[in-house]
């Protein structure tokens, strides 16, 4: 449009000097060119600067009535001023291109704190998380892991782990009992995950290290710290020369892998019957690192009480066919919903069995 | 147990009171610290004085006028309320300025005419006990003007300590000092025995003991010139502290003894024992016993009764029958302290609902070898604040003998169970420490073990008892080093499956396994065989164990859309129960792994533009798919009704040809069971057939020639499955790289329908050319026709 006025002047100049008039064409193009502000003004500008009817396609037409002598320095010149301009188009389209990008991409700009599309995940019950964790880490120290029957003979549940006949946890106000089989094969569900280890041993010769997570079961009526069906995880290791030491310390690594590299632990007698010496298990209290009276987590104790553990009651080993003179072995277990409870400020365990969304959305891991 | 430190200290002298050292010895000992309670005096300036006058009030007949000599040589008026007091009583007195528990504050005040300066305290006004009837009647000979805080042994401090199961030795004053002891390595005391007065003559009460497999041993002793009455405060804020109410001093006794030594005993008035007889036996079915708290309880031949002339007259170790209590009225005491059977407490007390701190004690199993003692020591204290005599014969049936068990142990074992510190000369001191007699001999330690320790019977016993008293804190932390493990095939595909199902949206629900019957039929043609039943359930009506994890998981849907949760996705792995024999161990039920999942309302992903879609059996069809890629094993999905399943939305699931579970839609019928009103996809699947070891997948070449793309669609008549014509048309050709369907169009339910197939034809060695890709097209299309499938049209063909 710009150029429309200009091209005839350039015509008539390039019948008579051949130099000053297509020096003349350059310079309206050019100015053409430059005041072209849009994509489609410019392919305007372009078809009438150096397109088929444009004063440089005449001009290249035209070669052919000068002096053969002429002709290659006009060609010459001519193509060198139609490259000029073809140049300044292609710089100015390279522009006009790039804002008209920028302009797209500014229109299409979109609120990112806006979810206009969701991917939905789910979860794993946090129950879950505690038990693949603690095997993960488990299995880092050379650990397999067992799984059992929670519909148990009663025997494994008990005697197998060295429980007096007379103990208390027989009574039916402690162990859930199951209507099934012969009555001298008295069925239970288990009332801890210790009889995998009974059965792993029976089942495998010695060295022995596995962790063995699943249910237990006791009668107990549901409430803020009960559950009738809760989660345990059972460890034991057997090989020739396992020591107290080597429990205090597998379990210390657990603790530091599992609440943070700070944390300490500490054993104080106790009494199980399937060990022998027995410990319950404290850990450094994580949240507040035994520095705080007022701290919600460990109540200003500074420790906070993990687990039972202990050496395998010689017993153990001879009820399942293992010479206590040559093996010696550790075990612990530990309460999954302790381990989430105290790390994730868990105040009540019902909440683990109500399968409420509202929950279970919490932990998305 | 609970300990007061005051009490504590009669039986030893502690290298310190520090309550955070004690506790530290208490847990390290095994004896965890459960609560440290601070006893003080809840009051100020309480002080010691004599009732010398009393006089009546001028002008008031509901009180009187005392005179009290508080020690400083004066009498001050004070009037009082009380009645149970006379002249010459010894009181506790809040003086003029003291203040009382509750910032109650004396003052003089003037009560009609009458100064009164402080005021004469009951019990519960010192915050001491629970009696406001009257007012506090000090022992005789209490000085007078002495703060009352130090008669009443305040501050204290109370221990209340968890003593394990296997420690009856523990479960009394004289033996926690005997641990502290041991730990602390000094020296404890036991009361003397044998101090009270006695009187000639035999015992009048024969004992016997026809049930030996129930009562080892029965020691009988009698007192007579009893004046049955109040204890004196000592013994009554020792009680208090230790959580046992005071009765009356025999009464107050027994459990005093039982405290102080860990031995129950019993009184009975011997003027009450029918024939002057008592004899230990079973019961008989349909006895029945008054015990002596009123309940009339009927025996069984279970329970061990002490009976005389008229039978029962005692459940043995239990509880005293009503008919021999001690009353107001007693003056002949029969002190019985006898060992019982554990196991027979045990049973007992429980079937009776009976628990107590004598059952407590009994259950861990007391030292047969201290009735005589325990006895003693009752008989000596009773006469001592109550009066009277005591029988010079002490009654002593033993049917039972114990006697100390010798243990060899070789230092060897110490260090391989714990670890290279414990030579025999340091073990043998350890164990010395408990009392233990040891004798070492090289590297053998040969062990005397007295009867009072039931639980040391072997060297692992001792071992433990070196462990423990050598600090757990000086171990160090070592770990056994050289061994390999790992998650099983099985097991990493598990968590494969259930990371895939949380990377659809899926969350894993945990539910309780019990259900009732009618919920294991809800899933089952003509009602569910094959239950395992609970003996002794939590709720009768969740007395199964459950064959299906689907119901718990409809019972979460419907939790959590009432509310208010738009939609649910939920998953369980878990195990189900059968009352057949397990294929892993055919002793008990079979009990295999399940996976099961339910999914209600809109499910997957969405935009602003379009939200997801909502679930329907299709929606579980779908996750079959998905699962089966997760685990790289064909789970085929076969049409099936099943109960409980939408009739035409049910598919078995099949694994090489075996069914493995079900999936489909929820029916109707049975989401309105549930209280639902959505579609509800549901699948539940055996996990072991999917998470089998499957050979590892092979690499197929990756195509290096174009495919072609064509879609027919075809006319399809009922009974033709998708799967059937995919098959057929696909096996067909034989350049099919794929054959995916990806419309159905069925204008009602059992008309014939159009299936559209979307094809992909590749040659491994070559572009395909027109004429080949025709000839592929009729050889499917006739293929189709064989199944009664028509051609309603191809989709244009398409180049890659």
């Amino acid at each position: 449009m710009t150029g429309t006025g200009d091209a005839p002047a350039a015509t008539t100049n390039l019948t008579g000097s051949m130099d000053p008039s297509l020096d003349e064409l350059r310079a309206s193009a050019a100015a053409a060119v430059a005041a072209a502000d849009s994509l489609d003004v410019l392919t305007a500008v372009e078809t009438e600067v150096v397109g088929r009817e444009s004063a440089i396609a005449r001009a290249r037409r035209g070669l052919g009535s000068l002096p053969a002598e002429a002709r290659a320095e006009a060609g010459r010149t001519i193509n060198e001023a139609a490259v000029a301009i073809q140049a300044m188009i292609d710089e100015r389209r390279a522009l006009l291109d790039a804002a008209a990008e920028e302009r797209q991409l500014a229109a299409e700009a979109i609120d990112v704190t806006l979810d206009y599309r969701a991917i939905p995940t789910g979860g794993l019950h946090l129950i879950q998380q505690v038990i693949d964790e603690v095997s993960d880490i488990f299995i880092g120290l050379g650990y397999h892991v067992a799984e059992g029957p929670e519909a148990e003979l009663a025997w494994y549940n008990f005697d197998a782990l060295n429980t007096p006949p007379d103990h208390p946890g027989r009574l039916e106000s402690d162990t859930m009992y199951l209507d099934y089989g012969k009555p001298e094969d008295e069925m239970l569900l288990r009332a801890h995950t210790s009889p995998i280890q009974a059965r792993y041993m029976e089942a495998h010769d010695p060295p022995v290290y596995i962790v063995a997570p699943g249910r237990a079961y006791r009668n107990d009526t549901i409430d803020a710290t009960h559950l009738p069906v809760f989660f345990q995880i059972e460890g034991l290791a057997v090989d020739e020369n396992i020591t107290f030491s080597d429990l205090k310390g597998t379990l210390a690594e657990f603790a530091r892998q599992y609440f943070g590299p700070k944390t300490t632990v500490r054993m104080r007698p106790h009494y199980f019957p399937f060990t022998e010496p027995s410990a319950e298990l404290d850990v450094s209290c994580f949240n507040c690192d035994g520095g705080s009276l007022s701290c919600r987590v460990c109540k200003g104790s500074g420790w906070l009480e993990m687990l039972g553990c202990g050496m395998v009651d010689p017993n153990v080993f001879e009820a399942v066919g293992y010479d206590p003179e040559t093996v010696t072995g550790f075990a612990f277990g530990m309460g999954v919903e302790r381990l989430a409870q105290v790390r994730h400020g868990v105040d009540n365990m019902r909440i683990f069995i109500e399968n409420d969304l509202r929950f279970l959305q919490q932990f998305p891991g | 147990m609970r300990v007061s430190l005051q009490w504590l200290r009669d039986y030893i002298d502690l290298p310190t009171t520090e309550v955070d050292e004690l506790t530290r010895a208490f847990d390290y000992l095994g004896h965890a610290v459960e609560s440290v309670e601070e006893i003080t005096a809840d009051w100020t300036d309480v002080v010691v004085g004599k009732v010398e006058r009393i006089e009546a009030h001028p002008d008031a007949d509901k009180v009187r006028v005392t005179h009290v000599d508080l020690g400083d040589g004066e009498l001050h008026q004070i009037i009082c309320g009380a009645w149970n007091f006379a002249e010459g009583a010894i009181v506790p007195v809040a003086v003029p300025g003291s203040v009382l528990a509750g910032g109650f504050e004396i003052g003089r005040r003037n009560i009609r005419g009458v100064e009164s300066h402080g005021m004469i305290c009951s019990e519960r006004e010192l915050g001491l006990g629970e009696l406001h009837e009257g007012i506090m009647v000090l022992d005789p000979g209490t000085p007078l003007g002495l703060p009352f805080a130090g008669v009443a042994r305040l501050p204290d401090i109370v221990f209340d300590l968890e003593v394990t199961n296997n420690r009856p030795d523990v479960m009394g004053m004289v033996g926690v000092a005997r641990e502290l002891a041991a730990w602390f390595g000094i020296d404890y005391r036991i009361p003397p025995v044998g101090v009270g007065p006695t009187a000639d003559g035999p015992a009048s009460i024969s004992i016997s003991i026809s049930a030996p497999d129930g009562c080892n041993r029965f020691v009988a002793r009698e007192i007579r010139g009893v004046t049955i009455g109040e204890s004196p405060l000592w013994l009554r804020e020792r009680l208090r502290r230790s959580g046992v109410r005071a009765i009356s001093n025999v009464v107050d006794v027994t459990n005093y003894v039982m405290l102080e030594l860990g031995h129950p005993l019993h009184a009975f008035d011997a003027e009450r024992i029918a024939g002057g007889r008592l004899d230990v036996r079973w019961a008989a079915a349909g006895e029945v016993l008054t015990t002596l708290d009123g309940s009339e309880r009927a025996l069984t031949p279970e329970d061990l009764v002490i009976v005389d002339d008229e039978g029962p007259t005692s459940l043995a170790a239990v509880m005293g029958g009503a008919r021999s209590e001690v009353a107001a009225d007693t003056s002949h005491v029969l002190m019985e302290a006898a060992s019982w059977h554990p196991a027979t407490v045990m049973h007992t007390s429980r079937r009776h609902d009976l628990r107590s701190e004598a059952s407590a004690r009994f259950e861990r199993g007391v030292d047969p070898n201290l009735a005589p003692l325990a006895n003693a020591r009752a008989c000596d204290l009773l006469v001592e604040i109550s009066g009277g005599t005591i029988g010079a014969e002490t009654v002593d049936v033993i049917a039972n003998s114990f006697e100390p068990l010798v243990v060899t142990l070789e230092a060897s074992e110490v260090r391989r169970i714990l670890d290279e510190r414990f030579t025999a000369e340091r073990s043998s001191e350890l164990l010395g420490r408990l009392g233990l007699d040891v004798h070492t001999t090289g590297d053998v330690l040969t062990v005397t073990v007295p009867t009072n320790r039931p639980d040391l019977t072997r060297p692992a016993d001792l071992i433990e008892e070196i462990a423990r008293l050598s600090d757990y804190d000086t171990f160090g932390e070592t770990l056994p080093t050289g061994q390999a493990g790992g998650l099983t095939d099985g097991q990493r595909r598990t968590r494969r499956v259930h990371e895939a199902l949380r990377g659809m949206g899926l969350f894993q629900a945990m539910n309780l396994p019990f259900v009732s019957q009618e919920e294991l039929d809800a899933f089952t043609e003509g009602g569910a065989d094959r239950v395992v039943t609970v003996r002794n359930p939590l709720r009768e009506d969740q007395g199964k164990l459950r064959q299906r994890l689907l119901p718990a998981l409809l019972r979460n849907v419907r939790d959590n859309l009432n509310r208010g949760a738009g939609s649910v996705a939920l998953f369980e792995s878990g195990r189900v129960f059968y009352s057949e024999p397990w294929s892993e161990d055919s002793r008990v039920p079979a009990q295999p792994e399940r996976l099961a999942v339910v999914v209600a309302g809109p499910f997957g992903a969405r935009s602003f533009e379009q939200d997801a879609q909502p679930a329907n059996g299709a929606t579980a069809l779908a996750v079959v798919q998905a699962i089966s890629r997760v685990v790289g094993r064909p789970l085929q999905r076969v049409p099936e009704a099943h109960p409980g399943l939408h009739p035409g939305r049910s598919a078995t699931v099949m694994v090489d040809g075996k069914a493995v579970g079900i999936a489909g839609e929820l029916h109707p019928a049975a989401a309105a069971q549930f209280d639902i009103d959505t579609r509800v996809g549901v699948l539940e699947i055996d996990l072991e057939p999917v998470i089998a070891p499957a050979p590892p997948a092979q690499m197929q070449p990756v195509p290096t020639y174009p495919h072609v793309d064509f879609d027919l669609s075809f006319d399809v008549p009922p009974g033709v499955l998708a799967r059937d014509l995919l098959e057929a048309t696909t096996a067909a050709g034989t350049l099919v790289e794929s054959a995916n369907l990806f419309d159905e169009y069925r204008p009602e339910a059992s008309a014939r329908r159009s299936l559209a197939v979307r094809y992909r034809l590749r040659a491994e060695d070559r572009t395909l050319d027109s004429d080949e890709i025709a000839g592929e097209r009729e050889r499917m299309i006739a293929a189709a026709a064989g199944l009664g499938a028509s051609l309603r049209g191809a989709g244009g063909e398409e180049d890659s």
